[in-house]
């Protein structure tokens, strides 16, 4: 199994285009959004500057980016081209496959944390303490493994021609509306009572939460919990079911 | 081998897709070092009972048992190396990084270079996947089945796409892998090759095993070889039609300039014992040919058989 994340990593590294939309985009558009914010004035409610705000956004925004992209549309085109065929003719376990394709994207992802980070440090003074780095890398890291199912579970949903479109809809659907590119308080209020349920907003909530130094909200966790109990059980039947046809 | 069951046992396996039965009562046996050609139209059920003997699919009914386990018990073991019609490669990545996957994930692994170079695929090692041509792709396929030291080789059509070169090579290549003491199990569509390969035809069709035997007794069964001659005149065909040894006879207008005649045609399954007779009859056959039937005709006429008494 080491042998194929070893390789499932290598080809992830080797795909330029995929490394910059999840490790260099999330970075760039914190510039782009933050980059003429004054270090004073705070984003409403929240206590939080909007350079340390929208960190977290785009942390969370290219940890999204490198679970969910690569593996829905890789899973889909695999399993149609016969290539997941091919590999439960070896002794590979079968689950093996999409644990290979989680753990390298978890790989990739943590790169485009920190690159938010550093970039947010550096370019617009975001100062933290110490242990709140490292819970905010922790946080959005584990975090993201939510979104790693929901790849999966497209991944097996979709065929090879639809898993693009619905993966990009469910990407910028999520992104957008979970307020990962603004603010969900500059919504009207009745798209900040849908926001408030999406498990992207309660993904970086988690992590602002961390930057007010407070406990997380109830429901933050529980709507994270819920979603991933939703996408990995969804993921496990379909996978399931997949594998019976197949 | 290191036990004595059978290398493959089909015990009365069955799969339907809705109304369709693709396998329909199948039994068969595979013994160790048996090179096994499995021949049928599309549609005859042949990537079906390949699918069920890896265990990709599971009979509605029957047992599927290789070396006396599981298919992927078998899989699990490393007993079994194979490719795939439907088989697909990752992309973006190179062949030799490929052949190392499949390497590393066998339990008895060969050398990488020596699965390149036996497969003929050295020379392309550093080429992406996604770059090679089809018969290139399906020389990856087979390295992939031979990474390691695997007892049975299934291989579901595995010439296509490749030319007539590239082909012989292949089936040198194939022919090794059998020498070596393995149980070879192809699907094929080009019959000649199940002629030339296979010590053992098994003939598929709607799901059934409609022969078992080698090649030479499958083209006996449909009547093997095939008689032809001119006759000047017009002649008597009852005497014709009572020849020994027949399966079939047609009389047409010859086209010769010698003027009016007739082409007779003749299947037989003794054709010795035949012409012997004919010229008990007292004719003079005139450009007299007897040709071996190809397998494919053979084929054609067992099917046919078949078809004709279902009907």
């Amino acid at each position: 199994m080491n042998s194929l994340i070893k390789l499932e990593l290598t080809r992830a590294l080797r795909n330029r285009k995929f490394l910059f939309f999840s490790v260099m985009y999330p970075s760039l558009l914190f510039l782009l959004i933050a980059g003429n914010a004054d270090s004073t004035s705070k984003v409403d409610g929240t206590g939080l500057t909007l350079p340390t705000y929208m960190m977290v956004s785009m942390a969370s925004f290219g940890a999204l980016t490198a679970v969910l992209m690569g593996n829905s549309e890789r899973i889909a085109k695999e399993r149609e081209g016969g290539w997941v065929r091919q590999l439960r003719l070896t002794p590979l376990p079968g689950r093996g496959y999409v644990f290979a394709k989680t753990a390298s994207a978890a790989v990739v992802s943590l790169p485009s944390i920190v690159v938010v980070f550093v970039v947010a440090a550096v370019v617009k003074d975001v100062r933290l303490d110490a242990w709140q780095w490292l819970a905010l890398t922790g946080a959005i890291w584990a975090g993201s493994l939510v979104f790693a199912a929901l790849g999966v579970a497209i991944g097996y949903l979709a065929t090879g021609d639809a898993v693009r479109p619905i993966t990009m809809i469910t990407y910028f659907g999520l992104s957008m509306l979970g307020g990962l590119w603004m603010p969900t308080t500059t919504f009207p209020q009745w798209l900040q009572d849908i926001a408030k349920w999406l498990p992207t907003h309660a993904y970086a909530a988690l992590g602002q939460a961390i930057e007010q130094s407070r406990a997380p909200h109830a429901q933050d966790i529980a709507v994270l919990a819920v979603s991933f109990a939703l996408f990995a059980g969804g993921a496990a039947w379909l996978y399931r079911k997949d594998t019976l046809k197949a | 081998m290191t036990t004595t069951a059978p290398v493959v046992a089909f015990d009365q396996v069955s799969k339907a897709y809705g109304a369709v039965r693709a396998v329909d009562g199948l039994t068969l046996t595979l013994r160790p070092g048996e090179t096994v050609a499995l021949l049928g139209p599309n549609g005859a059920g042949k990537s079906t009972s390949l699918d069920l003997l890896l265990g990709l699919k599971q009979p509605d009914s029957g047992s599927v048992r290789l070396f006396g386990t599981t298919p992927r018990e078998a899989i699990v073991a490393g007993r079994v190396g194979a490719m795939l019609q439907s088989g697909g490669l990752m992309d973006e990545v190179t062949v030799a990084e490929l052949v190392r996957l499949a390497c590393d994930l066998h339990p008895k692994p060969y050398q990488v270079n020596d699965v390149l170079a036996r497969a003929g695929i050295a020379q392309i090692a550093d080429r992406k996947v996604n770059k090679l041509s089809g018969g290139q792709a399906q020389r990856v396929r087979f390295a992939l089945a031979t990474a390691g030291d695997s007892d049975l080789i299934v291989l579901d059509e595995p010439t296509t796409g490749m030319d007539v070169t590239t082909r012989q090579a292949f089936w040198a290549t194939m022919r090794e892998q059998a020498d070596q003491g393995r149980t070879v199990l192809f699907a094929t569509h080009y019959l000649e090759e199940a002629d030339a390969i296979a010590d053992r035809v098994l003939v598929l069709h709607r799901g059934r095993l409609l022969a078992d035997g080698t090649a030479a007794e499958i083209k006996a069964k449909a009547g093997a070889r095939r008689i032809a001659f001119d006759l000047e005149g017009t002649i008597d065909e009852a005497p014709l039609r009572a020849l020994p040894f027949l399966t079939s006879v047609t009389v047409s207008k010859s086209g010769s300039a010698a003027g009016s005649g007739q082409t007779i045609r003749i299947q037989s399954t003794d054709a010795d014992a035949t012409v012997h007779a004919l010229y008990g009859l007292g004719v003079y056959p005139r450009n007299l040919e007897v040709a071996g039937l190809g397998l494919e005709q053979a084929f054609v006429a067992i099917t046919a058989a078949e078809e004709a008494k279902s009907k």
